[in-house]
Order: structure tokens, then sequence, then C-alpha cells
């Protein structure tokens, strides 16, 4: 009797699709509200933190029937030094209550911090990405961390399989959060500063998750919404600039870079397709500048019934030409040679570029298409040596990390600056008495050049 | 289903107008029919041949349709297209493991292998390839290499629709389209429409609904749980899906706040003028209407029924709890006394979906809605087990329900 009373008394919490759901005779607090249309005190799930605090403060008998999380032995096959800053910035998220973000620059070892802030947690852990490089990327950083404690799950890319270790993307999170936000208790928010765009905030809204670590190196956003930072994770808790940590833990480089001439036979075809496409330009007063007149290019050329279809294809011829420049290859190919005995990554923007000069080079490509176990397998490989230049598209951008490559070889990309700095950390990494070289194949007598030129402007 | 780059629209006085394509117009029948014919000739091809051959379509075809978009509505065609497709790997060798023996002899190389042989006698490419191709026993080791991407996929099985079905099915993507931003759908049903359909929709698509009763029929607004705190535009991809479902009766119109490139704008549309057709399949007779049909003609013949009247529009009985709605088959209502009763008919369904109607109708019954419910004799259940999972006394039948039966319960 007297039991059946206590508990008819007691709050109870239960976790559905992205919310949390009270029942009980009591109002739950704050910031429950009632919905009328299932009848039930509600709040987005990610009030779980506050409330339980506050029902274990008020002595407010209750029952967690929401988190599904559990405990997990985690425990690091990797033996790493962490670096001084590394160690600070975990004590500053620990002392700020597990929750927060970290601001390193790039190349500083801020996925080791998330290794060392999980097993710490030891607790079941989501890791959200922006890209799938860097979710095949973390799914062989945690693999080879923890796995043989846990297995590693993925979700997103054509993968489905919900682990308590989980790495997933902001798209795939945005869509199936709902379903497994009850499972973590702990969440790591990768560049951070994608979380507080419009459609990735309901993530976080979603996600039971007490424990949560965003990082990047960049947290401000143009549109100002990284003001929203400190509700969706944490306030930042710790801050190192480039500046701070360079000479000695960011690698010096030497930038070359390599003018590459068609040959004969290529510049008489590349004027002639130049002269059509300019011939067009000039007919209809066009000028091509930014990525917005190229689109305003194609239009007129496709809906123009005299010339419309050679400008087209001879824009199109002139762009193979370059982009299949016979030096180019020749000249990569004297690279790879000179550089056989160290480690080497091509890079080059065109997907269909890194099949053919795999095919031709005998040298393992990287891009988007490749799977999560392939992708793990050649880097390990291109880490213990067994593979001395690996070929890769964009995929490694933005945080990748890659972490025994001295020399780089970059064969053609946009101008975007930020681009072009990340591409740079990544060979950027702290290695006893390594030199990094960087190349940059540039054929000449084309737009590239310019695009070079502009690159070279950007200063860190 | 298509993608956000597929979709066309435009926006006239703050309504969001998806694009269509008429099926009257011969010019978009041909661009349907050439493109239907090019996948019906890449059967067994290589999917990077039948994406080239579309690509240039995309540029043939499209102008004609609209000098300016016309190039998106023939990929759109297409997606759509490839949604019907099926595609297998070219080959039974593992390109994975040709590929890895390629790349690790040549880094076992103590020089880069060079591409054509030198006086030095330096390593070669082809040394490379002619020990891979003698442990593989293929004959072009770099070939093979790369099979697996997806571009080398071979079209195995393609699901030819009609022109006309294309079309159909592409003026129903771009409506669903434009809904993949909606933050709510609000939904009109007249009375003759199938609720009991629309719930089983709403249910299925994990949506919430409010219902409200207007002059005409009733008011569902769908959405989801995270829309209680602001609005999120996270369900406009299962309202999108929800559609079809819709369209499987009538009559509605619908109304639902979309962004379209970033401006907040209106969709409208409703079953009389939207022309457009579901592709879900409408689901069969279900077990029992023929004793449906039965009793509603041996009810009209019936000489003294009491005062009650057979309603003809079903009545909805909201039930929140469970997410759904009690739709019973038939609604009583006594003239005389003002009394509302419904009535159930159960059929030989499965146990899953007899349970689940049970414990809707003993729902209902506790919100104070007075519900009968027949059963055919022989049903899985024993009557014991039936009476005590619904609450009440069932009205037994043998092949047709009696009305003078349901009367005496009433």
């Amino acid at each position: 009797m007297f039991s059946g009373i206590l508990f008819r008394s007691v709050i109870r919490l239960a976790y559905e699709s992205g919310t949390l759901v009270a029942t009980g005779p009591e109002r739950p607090p704050e910031p429950f509200v009632w919905d009328e249309r299932t009848e039930q005190w509600r709040a987005p799930a990610s009030a779980y933190r506050e409330t339980v605090l506050r029902l274990r403060r008020e002595n407010i008998p209750h029952r967690d029937a929401a988190a599904a999380f559990g405990r997990l032995r985690l425990e690091s096959r990797i033996a790493l030094e962490p670096r001084p800053y590394q160690v600070e910035a975990l004590r500053a998220w620990r002392a700020a209550g597990l929750r927060g973000v970290i601001v390193l620059p790039t190349g500083a070892g801020k996925t080791a911090v998330a290794v060392e802030a999980i097993g710490r947690v030891g607790r079941s852990a989501l890791v959200v990405v922006p890209t799938l490089a860097l979710l095949k990327q973390w799914y062989s950083v945690l693999h080879d961390a923890f796995g043989e404690s846990v297995e590693v799950g993925l979700l997103g890319g054509g993968y489905h399989q919900v682990t308590p270790l989980t790495v997933t993307t902001y798209d795939s999170a945005y869509i199936h959060a709902e379903r497994y936000g009850d499972r973590f208790a702990f969440v790591v928010y990768d560049e951070v500063h994608h979380l507080p765009a419009p459609k990735n905030r309901v993530i976080s809204q979603m996600l039971l998750a007490p424990y949560a670590l965003g990082l990047t190196a960049t947290p401000e956003r143009p549109d100002g919404e990284h003001r929203l930072l400190p509700e969706l994770v944490g306030e930042v808790v710790y801050r190192r600039s480039p500046e701070e940590l360079a000479g000695r833990y960011l690698a010096p480089y030497e930038l070359v870079r390599i003018p590459v001439e068609l040959t004969a036979a290529e510049r008489v075809e590349y004027a002639q397709a130049d002269a059509v496409y300019r011939d067009f330009l000039a007919k209809h007063r066009l000028s091509v500048r930014s990525p917005e007149d190229w689109q305003r290019f194609i239009l007129v050329a496709a809906t123009s019934h005299s010339g419309g279809r050679e400008a087209l294809l001879a824009a199109r011829r002139r762009r193979e030409i370059v982009q299949s420049a016979y030096r180019k290859g020749a000249t990569l190919e004297t690279l790879l040679k000179r550089h056989w005995s160290d480690r080497t990554i091509v890079f080059t923007k065109s997907v269909d570029e890194v099949y053919a000069l795999s095919q031709r080079f005998l040298i393992p490509g990287i891009t988007y298409e490749t799977l999560a176990r392939e992708r793990k397998d050649i880097l390990d490989r291109f880490r213990e040596g067994r593979y001395r230049a690996i070929i890769a598209s964009d995929v490694l951008n933005e945080g990748v990390d890659v972490p025994e490559a001295n020399v780089g070889i970059l064969l053609a990309g946009s101008a975007s600056p930020r681009e072009y700095v990340q591409r740079l950390g990544r060979i950027l990494r702290p290695r006893e008495g390594k030199r990094a070289i960087l190349y940059e194949l540039v054929t000449t007598a084309t737009g590239e050049e310019f695009t070079a030129r502009r690159r070279r402007e950007v200063r860190f | 289903m298509l993608r956000n780059e597929h979709i066309l629209a435009h926006v006239n006085r703050g309504r969001v107008v998806p694009h269509r394509l008429s099926a009257d117009d011969g010019r978009v029948t041909e661009v349907a029919e050439r493109l239907i014919a090019c996948y019906e000739s890449h059967r067994e091809g290589p999917r990077s041949r039948l994406e080239r051959e579309l690509a240039l379509l995309e540029e043939e075809l499209g102008p004609r349709l609209d000098a300016r978009r016309g190039f998106k509505v023939v990929r759109a065609l297409g997606k759509l297209l490839q949604d019907r497709a099926e595609w297998a790997p070219p080959t039974s060798a593992d390109p994975y493991h040709v590929r890895t023996r390629l790349f690790e002899l040549a880094a076992q190389m103590p020089e880069f292998p060079a591409e054509k042989p030198d006086l030095l006698q330096s390593p070669t490419r082809e040394d490379v390839i002619s020990r891979v191709s003698r442990e593989t026993g293929l004959e072009d080791p770099v070939q093979v290499m790369y099979a697996d991407r997806q571009k080398a996929q071979i079209l195995r099985q393609f699901e030819r629709p009609t022109p006309e079905e294309l079309i159909s099915r592409y003026n129903l993507a771009q409506v669903q389209g434009v809904l993949y931003s909606a933050r709510e759908l609000v939904v009109d049903l007249g009375r003759e429409a199938d609720a009991e359909l629309i719930f089983r929709y709403a249910k299925l698509m994990e949506l919430i609904y409010r219902i409200e009763l207007t002059g005409s029929g009733y008011r569902l607004c769908l959405d989801g749980p995270l829309s209680l705190f602001g609005p999120v535009r996270k369900y406009g991809l299962r309202i999108a899906k929800f559609v079809p479902g819709l369209m499987l009766t009538q009559p509605w119109s619908l109304s639902a706040g979309v962004l379209w490139r970033g401006r907040e704008a209106v969709l409208e549309l409703d079953s009389e003028t939207s022309g457009l057709t579901s592709h879900y399949r409408r689901p069969g007779d279900e077990p029992g209407d023929e004793v449906r049909r039965a009793f509603r003609k041996a009810w009209e013949r019936s000489r003294d029924t009491g005062g009650w009247e057979l309603e003809s529009g079903a009545g909805i009985i909201p039930l929140p709890g469970l997410r759904t709605a009690l739709v019973p088959d038939f609604s009583l209502l006594n003239r005389e006394t003002g009394e509302l009763a419904h009535l159930e008919i159960l059929g030989f369904w499965t146990e899953r979906h007899l349970i689940d109607r049970a414990a809707q109708i003993r729902e209902a019954g506790e919100r104070g809605a007075r519900v009968l419910v027949a059963a055919p004799e022989g049903l899985g259940a024993t009557p014991e087990a039936l009476d005590a999972a619904l609450g009440k006394e069932v009205i037994w039948y043998k092949t047709r329900l009696d009305p003078r039966a349901v009367l005496e319960n009433l």
C-alpha cells in the first residue's frame, strides 16, 4: 500500500522520438510543456541533463526510463603522449562539467583530444562530423583506439550500423537522431561550427546526451549564429591560435610552384578551342570571372541557336586539354620518382582524375566513393610505409588526418583560400626533423595560373 | 523521390506552384519516351555509358521543353527512372584484391615503376601488371581494378513505365519535393473521405495530428514531436511521403507552409483540381467489406430501427494517447434522443491488427464514446478473450450481421 502511494507520486521520464516525455501526477519542471496533441508533458530531449539535475537537487522522486545508455569499458590501444595544450584543454572541459567547445588550429590534434575524452567519460558516445571523408577517418581512428573493447558503428553514407560508439554525419543525425538519441551519454561534434546552422541545431535537441564536446579551429560563423553554441554544446572552454602553437607543434614547409607548359600540339588545339569560346563570349558581350558568370555563359550557350553548342563543346575541350595535359602527367611521374622513398600525397579536384592516375601510376586512390574499411586500410599501409604514395580527391579536406606525409603535390584546385589553408594543414604534421614540401602544378596559358596566384596571397 | 536539386517551382503571390508537365503535350511525351528508350537500350550495359548518354540527352532534349530549366526537367525524369533500375557488378573477379596487389607490388619496387623501360633496366609498370596477371589469371588487371565503382555497374533490371506514368510520377514528385521543407501540413477532409486510410498513413510516417471538426468534415494538422517547441522543417520528408497516401482517397484539400528559395510560401492543393495521381497502391478490399455492404442494405430495408439512423459519413474518435484515431465502420444517431453510437465490425484480421484495434476500441470507450463491436464467429480469438480485450460484449454473427442484433444492443 505504502509503496503504491510512493510509486504514484514519482515522475517518470521517457524518451520519445527526439523528445523527453514526463508522466506522473505532478507537473514536471521547466521546460516541459503540455502537448495537447498527445496529452503528455513534453520537452526537447536536450533538457535531460538539466531536468535530472534539478529533480535530484530538489529531491523529487523520479524514475528515469529515458536513458538507454550505459557504461563502456574503453581501453585505448594507442599509447599517446598528449601534448601539454591537449592536457590543458581536457582539464578545462572537465572543469566545465564535461560540456563545452575546444578551439585548436588545424593539425593540432583535435581528434586526439576527443579520443582521450571518450575514454575518460567511459560511456556510449556519438561522434557527429560534417563530411563522409571525416566519417571514414573517425571510424578509422576510433577503431584503432577502441576496436578491442567495442565495435565502432557508422551511420550515414550508406552505412547504418549503430553501436555504443558510433560515427555519423550532421545530415544523417538530422534524420536519424530521434531514433537513437537515447542511446548516447556523450556527443562529440567535430567541426562544431556546423552545428548552429538552422537545420543542424535540431540534432542537439534530439539527443539526451548530458555530456558534449565541440571541436573546431574556427567557431565563428559569418551569420553570427555561433552565439547559439553555449546553449547547444557549452561555452568555449579552451582556445589556442595557430600563432601560439606555430614552430613548436606545427611543422614548417616549403612551397614549390611548378609551371606546366602545354605541348606544341596541345597549345594549337587549346588555341583553337579558346578562339571559338572567346568569339562566342564577345558576340554575346559576356565575360567569365566568377561561377555566376559561368552559369550565365552555360545558359546563353544552351539556348543559343547559332554557335551555342559549339561554344559549350569548345569550353569543355579547353578544360580537358588542361586537365589531362601530357606534361602534367610527366611532371607528376618525375616527382613520384624523385620522392619514391618519401611519403607523398597527390591532391586533385577531380574524382575521375584520381582513378585515371591511380591506374596509370599504380598508386592507391581515395575519393568519396572509397568505402570506410578500404580507406582505413590504404591509410594504414601508407602510414606503415607499405604504400609510398597515394592520390586523393577533395576528401582529405577539413580536418582529415594524414600523419606521415611529408610531400604534397597539388594538381588543380579551386581558389578557395580556406580550402587551400586546410590542405596545407594536412601536411603540416609535427614529426621530428621533418621537412615538408608542397608542390603546386599549374598549367600555364590557362585560368589556373590566376587561381594559384590568388591563393598564394593568403597569409597565415 | 527527387532530390532538392531537381525541384522546380515558382512563387505567385506567396503561393508556391510546383512545376508540372502535361501528358497532352507531344514534346513532353516524346522526351519521356526518349528517356525510357535510353534506359531500355542500356540494359546489361555499364552505368557510365548510360549516364554519359543521359547527359547528352539533357543538353539535346532540355531546351525543347524549356529554354532555361529544360535540362533540369530531363535530369529529374532521369532520376525517377533511376529509382526503377537495379544494378549489378560487371565481373566475378574481386577488384579490391586486384588493385591491392597492384599497389603492393608497385610499392615494393626499389624505384618508381616507370611507364617506359629504360637502358638501366629499371622496374616498369608492365612488370607489376604482368605479375598480377599471372597471379589472378586476368588478362588485363588494370581494366578490372576499379570494376566495383558505381560507374562500372551493369543495368540488370529496369521496370519500364509508360510515358504517361513517368509524367504523372514527375508531377507528384515535384509536389513532394516542395513539401520537403514543410513545417506542417493542414488537411481538410470531407466526410466521404476514407479517414481510416489517412490515419494509417499518418501513423506509418510517424506524424502527430491535431483534429478539429469543420462544417464539411474534419481538419487535420500534421507535424512531429519537436514541432511543439517551435517550427522545424524536419518532418517535411515524412509529410512528402504521407501525401500520396492522402491522394488515394477524396475529397480533401491541403495547405503547407514551405520554404522556397529562402522565402516563406504556401502550397495549396485539393483533390478536385490537383490532377495528381498517387503512385501508392490502393489497399484492396478488406476482409469484412462484404459484410458491411450487406449490413447497410439490410439496415435500409429494415422497417423499424427504433429512431436510430445510419449516418452517411464515418465518425472519427481521436485517440491522442495511441497516436491514431478510431474510424468506426458506422455511426448511428438517434434523432429523438440525440444519442450517438458507433459500430465497428471486426474481420478475419491478423492477430496484431486485432490486438491494435481492440486497444483502440477500449481507449475510445474510456474517452466516453459508445462503440458496439460485431465479430464473425470462428474468429481466432475465443469469445471470452475478445470480451476481455475489448472490455465489453461482442455481437457475434455467422455470415451476415442482422440489424436487429445491433438494435438489441443499442
